[in-house]
């Protein structure tokens, strides 16, 4: 430990040296209670972050029980399902092989024009779906690690053959693990008939082994790059063989005449391995754990996390053999998730922006406008730029990006959107008030006293001539707009 | 004006002090810059021909019998091909183009492609972006040049995607590009709000806030960037007029846009424009041949009105698609996805010609043209020769140039 000197007290009220990790005590729990900065906090990382009025219920709370609620979520079946996931199958039902057969050319190519656009629709709502069930649901960490999965085992949809339902189909399997066994989600993804098409999986055929999906696996799955050699990635592939998608239903299923059953060489172990046999031994390595332990800190704490903290989370999800619920848990409640370097320490992505900004401010449906603005932010769900998703963090921070990003929040001075709020309208007119209520809300208090100052001038029309002083009258556009300005201040941005 | 004073540059050390004078922007964006004694001025556009553009029905092989054998409803009659020789010629529709070309104005690169080649859509052009055919970057090809010469970061305009989204060709690691989709759509909605445009300024710019991250000093800085960008573009280009007629499709706004941002001088090195799309699985002849005529008029009125401001001899255009098309045509009078296929680079700094194998239709990679030339050797020529810098940190490698410039 360092000298006396050096150290000082962080937000969370630990001593340690400053920019120094204590390995020792940072995923020990927190012993203090919640104030309003780390309610929030908690808020946006297990979940989009809430109204004051959610945020006010957790202060003063002990972290461990507030971490509880939110890790053993209730059941979440009840939420509706998207209406009319377009799945081209049962088009193809309809005609029957032999109709399809019958088709000429050009009523062929009608049909694939029909087909493309129906699935281009369906696509839009499927999308307008899940934003709405982030905002929504009553298990935000469920949707939270969900939109992880989705970023993390990427396939995009509607290409390579991937229909709408079929990566509905993935995202619902996702769900259902997003506190649950990684290996098991694993397991499922590889026979999920999303990811067989998309890392053309369903192309891997004894004689002709396609490697894509056995590389990506471990390369960007489970171990990272130059975790395992070339001959790893070739056993593996032959593993695989012999898993097919149907493409007149959409089904996955196994052909073992296509499978290779001979003995594979798999890091360090030989045996007539299949695909379940080489996930078993990806997840007995122990970079495995390290990889998503890395993972995990990026998503929950920060990026680029030390070693002996990716360590410490290591040996937590060996210990829990990959279930995800323990090790979530402890990290949401750890001293590291409430230190200082911890705090606003993430760049939020555009969809937890969005999300984000519409579940702090209390509107209960997200507007259609947000499509085109994800889009020009850089962010399209079921649509990563490639197999190794988005990348984040700095990469969401160019100048066209922010200038999307600021464009989206100045939209919703929009009485539509802004005055379905569920506490705008009852911010108090008096100027130095709405200031502090509006900072504090959105901000948790993250702005100087030159900007409160600065907010307070613009609500009280004393700093413009052009502003007439807040009065009934002007007072929804006025404290639209200043809650707009509030957004636009460089902690919004910050997770 | 209230509008808080603030530093420029921090990242890079340079602390200038800057307000809204855009002479000031304007002296710094056309301060030297680094490479070959001569370099300093040149700009380089590339054309980002998106979808595919399938090479052996704009550039036609047509004395090759094969060609007309593997296309029995696509191929284009000999008779209507712009000849260059006898063995090859250009659509039809590329008139304009064939007349830069007889001028000595335009290189054909044949064959041009990468091994292994990926017949995906996405991974393909991430694979000519970023220039990294065998592993996963982030950064384009151009961002690393940017990042490689020390460029002013305080410039806004070192690099411009004319596109809706930046494309990862312009990705780097230090200096940020804008895109900007058309000169109307790059902006701020608060610009447009006098109430507020002030104090959003100041408060975008709070240095003092109760709290540390490790990334709140970026995204102070793009924030400035951001606005100062879309308020300085207008004034910076606003000076320029030109007589050239620009044929109105996107390509045309893209190019007429492209060369108003060059004739300004404010120190832009690459412009990115797209065109397209020429994913032309069916029905291509109608696509293609409208979508190559269109890049014909907008080329030639691009070169005409650069050329009508002294700036033709310092500006280089080049053309890239993810891969070309298979050679012989599907059942749906349309082509699928291919592999190797021509690029062109257009200038008044160009050795015009033809370069590279011209595809050999017989030897084929599963029905595909086989690439000849590494796109490698094409940018490792235009970084050395063109833009004045060492190649192999930008390839990660050394790719053998070609006498093109």
């Amino acid at each position: 430990m360092t000298s006396v000197q050096s150290s000082r007290t962080d937000v969370a009220g630990i001593r340690r040296p400053a920019g120094m990790l204590d390995a020792r005590t940072a995923l020990l729990p927190y012993e203090g209670t919640l104030d309003t900065r780390f309610a929030a906090h908690l808020l946006r990382r297990a979940g989009f972050g809430g109204t004051p009025e959610m945020v006010r219920a957790l202060v003063g709370a002990a972290a461990g029980n507030a971490v509880e609620q939110l890790v053993h979520f209730p059941e979440t079946t009840a939420v509706a399902a998207p209406e009319d996931v377009f799945d081209p199958s049962t088009v193809y039902e309809e005609y029957g092989p032999r109709g399809l057969r019958a088709l000429s050319d050009d009523q062929r190519r009608e049909l694939q024009k029909d087909i493309r656009q129906s699935e281009v629709r369906s696509m839009a709502s499927l999308r307008l779906w899940w934003l709405n069930r982030m905002l929504a649901t009553p298990a935000p960490l469920q949707e939270k690690m969900t939109l992880f999965f989705h970023g993390h085992f990427t396939t995009a949809a509607i290409e390579k053959g991937v229909s709408p339902l079929m990566v509905y189909n993935q995202n619902q399997l996702m769900r259902q693990y997003a506190l649950g066994n990684l290996r098991e989600l694993t397991r499922g993804l590889s026979k999920d008939p999303a990811m067989l098409l998309y890392l053309d999986n369903a192309t891997n055929v004894a004689e002709h082994p396609n490697e894509n999906w056995a590389r990506e696996l471990m390369e960007l799955f489970t171990l990272g790059v130059d975790r395992y050699t070339e001959d790893d990635v070739r056993e593996s592939a032959r593993a695989w063989t012999g898993w097919r998608v149907l493409r007149l239903t959409g089904a996955a299923y196994f052909e073992p005449r296509l499978h290779d059953d001979g003995t594979k060489a798999f890091l360090g172990r030989s045996g007539d391995f299949d695909g379940d046999d080489v996930v078993n031994i990806i997840f007995a390595q122990p970079q495995c754990a390290r990889f998503f332990a890395a993972k995990l800190l990026g998503l929950f704490v920060y990026d680029n996390p030390e070693p002996e903290l990716v360590d410490g989370v290591a040996a937590l999800l060996e210990k829990n053999e990959y279930e995800l619920a323990p090790t979530v848990s402890t990290i949401l409640r750890s001293n590291v998730f409430y230190s200082d370097r911890a705090y606003r320490a993430l760049v939020k992505s555009p969809v937890e922006l969005v999300v984000g900004t519409y579940a702090t401010l209390g509107v209960p449906q997200v507007d259609p406008s947000v499509l085109p603005a994800l889009r020009s932010m850089g962010q399209v769900l079921f649509a990563p730029p490639n197999v190794a998703g988005w990348p984040g963090g700095e990469n969401w921070l160019t100048s066209q990006m922010m200038i999307a990003r600021q464009n989206f929040l100045a939209g919703l001075v929009n009485a539509q959107i802004m005055g379905a709020s569920s506490w705008l309208g009852g911010v108090p007119m008096d100027p130095p008030d709405a200031t502090h209520a509006l900072i504090g809300a959105l901000l948790q208090d993250d702005a100087s006293p030159s900007s409160y100052a600065r907010l307070k001038a613009y609500l009280a029309g004393d700093d413009t001539s052009a502003l007439a002083m807040l009065n009934g009258e002007n007072f929804q556009e006025r404290i639209h707009g200043a809650a707009y300005l509030t957004m636009a201040m460089p902690a919004f941005q910050l997770e | 004006m209230k509008r808080a004073r603030f530093l420029l540059g921090s990242l890079s050390g340079i602390a200038v002090v800057a307000n809204a004078d855009h002479v000031f922007a304007r002296a710094l964006a056309a301060a030297a810059l680094p490479g070959l004694p001569g370099t300093e001025n040149r700009c380089l556009v590339l054309v980002n021909l998106q979808g595919g553009n399938d090479g052996l029905n704009c550039v036609v092989p047509h004395g090759n019998s094969d060609y007309y054998r593997l296309r029995p409803t696509l191929a284009i009659p000999q008779s209507q091909v712009l000849a260059i020789d006898a063995q090859l010629g250009f659509n039809p529709l590329m008139t304009s183009f064939k007349g830069m070309y007889d001028k000595g104005l335009v290189a054909v690169v044949q064959g041009v492609g990468y091994p292994n080649p990926d017949h995906s859509h996405f991974r393909s052009t991430e694979i000519w972006q970023t220039a990294a055919p065998d592993r996963y970057e982030h950064t384009g090809w151009i961002g690393r040049y940017f990042d490689e010469s020390d460029l002013p970061e305080s410039n806004l305009f070192n690099g411009v995607s004319l596109a809706p989204i930046l494309p990862e060709v312009m990705v780097g690691s230090k200096i940020d590009v804008p895109a900007i989709a058309s000169e109307a759509a790059y902006g701020l909605r608060i610009d447009r709000n006098p109430m507020q445009r002030d104090e959003y300024t100041a408060l975008i710019h709070d240095e003092r806030l109760p709290f540390t991250s490790p990334y709140l000093p970026h995204v102070m800085e793009i924030e400035d960037r951001a606005q100062r960008g879309s308020e300085e573009l207008p004034k910076l280009i606003g000076g320029y007029t030109t007589n050239a007629s620009y044929p109105a499709t996107p390509l045309g706004r893209s190019l007429a846009l492209a060369a108003q941002i060059i004739g300004s001088n404010i120190g832009t090195r690459v412009i990115y424009v797209q065109h397209g799309s020429f994913d032309t699985h069916v029905n291509q002849v109608a696509v293609q041949n409208r979508l190559l005529g269109e890049f014909s008029d907008a080329a030639k009125a691009f070169y005409d009105d650069l050329a009508a401001h002294g700036n033709d001899t310092r500006v280089l255009t080049m053309t890239f698609s993810e891969f070309g098309r298979r050679i012989e045509e599907n059942g749906s009078h349309g082509t699928d996805h291919g592999e190797g296929s021509p690029l062109f680079l257009i200038g008044g700094g160009v050795k015009g010609g033809l370069y590279g194998s011209t595809p050999d239709l017989s030897a084929t990679n599963m029905g595909n043209v086989r690439f000849t030339t590494d796109f490698r050797s094409v940018y490792a020529t235009v970084l050395e020769r063109w833009l004045g810098r060492p190649s192999a940190p930008v390839l990660d490698g050394t790719f053998e140039q070609l006498a093109i410039l």
